[in-house]
């Protein structure tokens, strides 16, 4: 099978096709043809902040020693620090990662973390991921659990197999646009099955508590979801000009290497294939996590995993730093390859939102009140790029997810309960 | 929070010194039982394996991970009542379906098994009701209702006559029995018992058994049963669970039991240095766990002995891998074998084996913090709080001053904001500073004589050997591992009115000489297993 599924030529870009249709590019990209994306970037464990942050702020700054590898998509990013995740930071890493990404507080009951509410991938996806293959794509470079969540104990793990992950995207089922289909009578088949599977589970919804029952809803959500993506294959795709395979098929396994994972490779391949997902509006929202929080994996170089640096490492951490430089190469390669596919008379990164963050700043004491964050991609000309935005207060970091929000044209009157409630978004990156 | 266990241990949050109960006391009468609300269980990895294994016959290949398990209370089997299934989790057990059931039908031998009539068209109706009827209620549990039948059936034919062929069409049949949440859930929600109250049904009761006992599915004689009702009655479930008990499969469910409570799963996934650990191989993990698992298999079903041995035992099943590691002869060229481990080398029972000491390690180095975190909340069922914020954990680096890690952590164990939850965990993690970060032996650190003495809850130890006997002794060990099962048989953490049946069981245990078997069928025939309340 993997033969058959080698990959075709791939970028080809049509720019005298946006030029017949739009005199800029920007009206059709925005909200036309060619969609607004969200995406989250995480990595866990935090940086090294004093290296982190860069010496001046607003428009005229320069990448700091840990942002270096960031050089050639500094146009198109913001750095933003400063911001403090307004929640109680009682549940070390889960507290910062909860609080960030979903604005709430996390609970903890009978030993188990979860998020009390949706993250804004999540958010997102409910408003924009109707029209797409997949609502949401979560992947990951390491065997990650991801920072995904719909509510309470609903998490979206990422496809951590990367070649699981093309068969998903690029498999039997993928036809470039224009591309000839079979009519394949399987999906109307597979189809029915799923009614059979969505009558079992409202039948046996009305025979449970109410705990359970929305633990169905879940469940009743997913079946729908194949559902109506076995329907839309069956569809002409949509006909995006710069959509193709991804250049290169991921190996079969990516074992370590001395007790190292390939975290880099893993990330490289996946970043490959989430543009071209992008590219061909397989989906609209993604979650890419390089490492989870806590997590400690052997990192090229360093003597002992990164969770365990953070703590135990003395002085000013210079293998921490070394790490964090490491993360944001796998940063910088995902955002190159979004900025290498033409798309109006840009690229894909700037119809793009790609949030960069970790859990905490300063991994060693968990600290939440200096979270590290990029904002890349100017999201259609809705969010300032180019710009270091620090802020001297600790504003609230929910204040940039109801920028985010609304910038991908969503009509959210507030982000975020109780501290790190707001109803302002950060004007700074606005445009 | 984990609720105070029957260990009856309180850690308040400034992690004050422990307070131990009184020692177990014989056990009584069955205290007043009141059922909790039925909780729905999602089967867990490896329920859904040996499901497939069960259903099918063994030998399959999913082409894919299945929806990850979640601990909540230290238990997969916990778990599994408060989460989901994801769109991703939705996807995988979609291609998991299809490829069982080709793989089923393209098998002469399975497909026989499964397929006894000899369809006369592609869409035979009654030749797939017949097929549906019979292997419909052994994936679903329980017999089927006519409708549900008649869906099946219709989704069979339709698939039958588009494809043209008949075993096309059923395994569309068949996608859909294993795609239904009447498979993937474990739907055990009760009825009114003519005696008074809520009890499971019969054949709810039928499964809670099989994956308890087995973690897989009823077989025939089970559902007999089931189908007969005779399980609901005393003499009739304790001839099934004795009957259960002695089958093979009691050794899987065992497995699958302390597989999840000591999370040996994880050792899959260990991440050493192997520049700086020679034993270290992508074997070591797999290897560990199949000794643990293999010494607690001979402990508790073969020899049905006092499990507390389990800590202190000298004879172990190990292999080649394991030989080198522990530096001792291979007991057998090929597989594992049982061995002695000699008393000079320092090594014995469950503390002493790389399942333990490698995976409570980090990937260069040991750590005395996560062995002492491990014993306290796994093996003695007490919960440390979260380390709070803004401290700085730096542990300051080895030097000539510094050499061994007793020396480094020392200010840690000085340091009021520190000491007050690390003297609680450090202290019993010196203990196994003789065994490196994969569990193999040094006489020195850094060329520095290691100190492994300490006191664990007043009670004194020279080194691992002893430590091993004062885990063992501690009155909190036994019940929390009847605690644990006890949670594992429910699927859901004990409410405080269930604290008397957890001494009760517990206390049983205690009487019984503290032969787990015998726990297994005490649970299975108290109120806890059987009876249930109203759902809300």
């Amino acid at each position: 099978m993997r033969g058959l599924l080698q990959g075709s030529a791939i970028f080809v870009g049509l720019p005298l096709f946006q030029r017949a249709l739009n005199g800029n590019g920007t009206a059709l990209a925005c909200g036309g043809v060619i969609p607004k994306r969200f995406g989250i970037f995480f990595w866990g464990n935090g940086n090294r902040p004093e290296r982190w942050i860069p010496s001046t702020d607003g428009e005229t700054w320069e990448l700091s020693e840990e942002l270096l590898p960031l050089t050639n998509v500094k146009s198109k990013i913001s750095v933003v620090t400063g911001l403090s995740v307004k929640v109680p930071n009682l549940l070390p890493h889960t507290s910062g990662a909860g609080g960030l990404l979903s604005g709430m507080t996390p609970l903890s009951a009978d030993g188990v973390e979860s998020f009390a509410g949706p993250t804004i991938d999540q958010i997102i996806a409910g408003e924009v991921g109707g029209d797409t293959l997949f609502p949401s794509l979560q992947t990951a470079a390491s065997d990650c659990s991801g920072e995904s969540w719909n509510g309470v104990n609903s998490r979206n793990p990422p496809e951590t197999d990367p070649y699981a992950l093309y068969e998903r995207l690029f498999g039997p089922t993928f036809r470039l646009p224009g591309e000839e289909g079979l009519v394949d009578p399987t999906l109307g088949l597979r189809r029915s099955v799923l009614d059979s599977v969505m009558g079992d589970i409202s039948t046996l919804q009305a025979r449970l508590g109410a705990a359970d029952k929305a633990r169905l809803d879940q469940h009743l959500t997913g079946v729908r979801e194949l559902e109506e993506r076995l329907a839309r294959l069956e569809e002409d795709p949509p006909s995006l000009e710069s959509c193709g395979r991804p250049p290169t098929e991921p190996e079969a396994s990516y074992p370590d290497i001395d007790g190292r994972p390939q975290i880099s490779a893993r990330s490289r391949i996946v970043s490959d294939m989430l543009a071209m997902a992008l590219a061909c509006d397989q989906t609209r929202v993604f979650g890419h996590y390089l490492t989870d929080p806590v997590a400690s994996p052997l990192f090229p170089g360093a003597t002992a995993g990164h969770h365990n640096l953070t703590h135990d490492e003395g002085g000013d951490q210079p293998e921490v730093h070394a790490i964090t430089v490491q993360i944001v190469a796998e940063l910088a390669y995902l955002l190159e390859r979004l900025d290498a596919v033409p798309e109006a008379d840009g690229t894909l990164l700037d119809n793009c939102c790609v949030l960069a963050c970790s859990e905490v700043g300063l991994g060693q004491t968990h600290s939440i009140d200096d979270v590290p964050i990029v904002v890349a991609g100017g999201l259609c000309g809705t969010l300032r790029t180019g710009i270091h935005h620090r802020s001297y207060t600790g504003d609230n970091s929910g204040k940039l997810m109801l920028s985010i929000l609304r910038g991908m044209d969503i009509l959210a009157p507030s982000f975020g309960a109780e501290d790190a409630y707001t109803e302002d978004g950060l004007s700074e990156i606005e445009v | 929070m984990l609720r105070p266990s029957l260990a009856l241990i309180v850690l308040l949050a400034g992690c004050d010194t422990p307070v131990e109960a009184e020692p177990p006391f014989l056990r009584g009468e069955q205290p007043a039982y009141s059922a909790p609300a039925p909780v729905l269980r999602r089967l867990t990895y490896s329920q859904y394996t040996h499901s497939i294994d069960d259903l099918f016959g063994a030998g399959l290949v999913l082409p894919n991970e299945l929806e990850p398990d979640t601990r909540a209370a230290g238990l997969y089997a916990v778990g599994a009542s408060l989460t989901s299934i994801s769109a991703l989790g939705v996807d995988r057990y979609e291609s998991a379906a299809y490829a069982i059931a080709e793989q089923v039908l393209i098998d002469p031998a399975r497909r026989a098994a499964l397929v006894q009539c000899t369809p006369v068209s592609a869409a035979d109706a009654d030749c797939a009701r017949e097929v549906l009827t019979a292997v419909g209620q052994r994936v679903w549990r329980r017999p089927l209702a006519a409708s549900e039948l008649d869906t099946l059936v219709s989704v069979t034919t339709t698939a039958g006559s588009t494809l043209a062929d008949f075993d096309l069409g059923l395994s569309y049949g068949l996608a859909a029995l294993l795609q239904s949440p009447y498979f993937l859930f474990r739907v055990e929600i009760g009825e009114a018992d003519p005696a008074g109250g809520y009890r499971y049904t019969s054949w709810e009761l039928a499964s809670r058994l099989s994956y308890f006992l087995w973690d897989g599915p009823p077989d025939e004689a089970l559902f007999d049963a089931a189908a007969s009702g005779v399980l609901l009655t005393d003499a009739g479930l304790q001839a099934e669970v004795d009957r259960m008990l002695e089958d093979e499969r009691t050794r899987r469910g065992l497995r699958a039991f302390f597989g999840d409570m000591l999370r040996l799963d994880e050792l899959d996934s260990l991440t050493k240095d192997p520049t700086l650990f020679l034993y270290m191989s992508s074997d070591l993990g797999p290897a560990a766990r199949e000794q643990t698992l293999q010494d607690l298999d001979a402990i508790v079903l073969e020899d049905d002995v006092d499990f507390r041995t389990f800590l202190t035992s000298t004879e172990t099943h190990i292999d080649r891998t394991l030989a080198a590691l522990y530096d001792v002869p291979a007991p057998v060229r090929e597989g594992f074998g049982l061995t002695t481990l000699p008393i000079s080398g320092g090594r014995r029972g469950y503390l002493g084996q790389a399942s333990f000491l490698a995976l409570q390690a980090h990937a260069t180095s040991t750590s005395v913090t996560l062995r002492g975190l491990y014993l306290r909340e796994v093996l003695l069922c007490q919960e440390l709080p979260s380390p709070p914020a803004g401290l700085n954990t730096a542990i300051p680096e080895a030097n000539a001053e510094r050499p061994t890690m007793r020396d480094r952590v020392a200010q840690h164990l000085e340091d009021p904001s520190c000491a007050g939850c690390h003297q609680l965990m450090d202290p019993i993690g010196l203990g196994f500073e003789h065994f490196d970060g994969v569990g193999r032996w040094r006489d020195t650190e850094n060329g520095h004589p290691i100190d492994p003495s300490g006191s664990f809850d007043g009670d004194e130890f020279v080194d691992a050997w002893g430590l091993g006997q004062v885990v063992a002794d501690h009155g909190s060990f036994a019940p929390c591992v009847s605690d644990t099962l006890l949670r594992s048989a429910v699927g859901r953490t004990l409410a405080d009115e269930e604290l008397a049946l957890a001494v009760w069981h517990a206390d049983g245990l205690h009487q019984e000489g503290y032969r787990l078997r015998w726990l297994f069928r005490d649970i299975v025939l108290g109120p806890a297993f059987r009876t249930v309340g109203v759902v809300q």
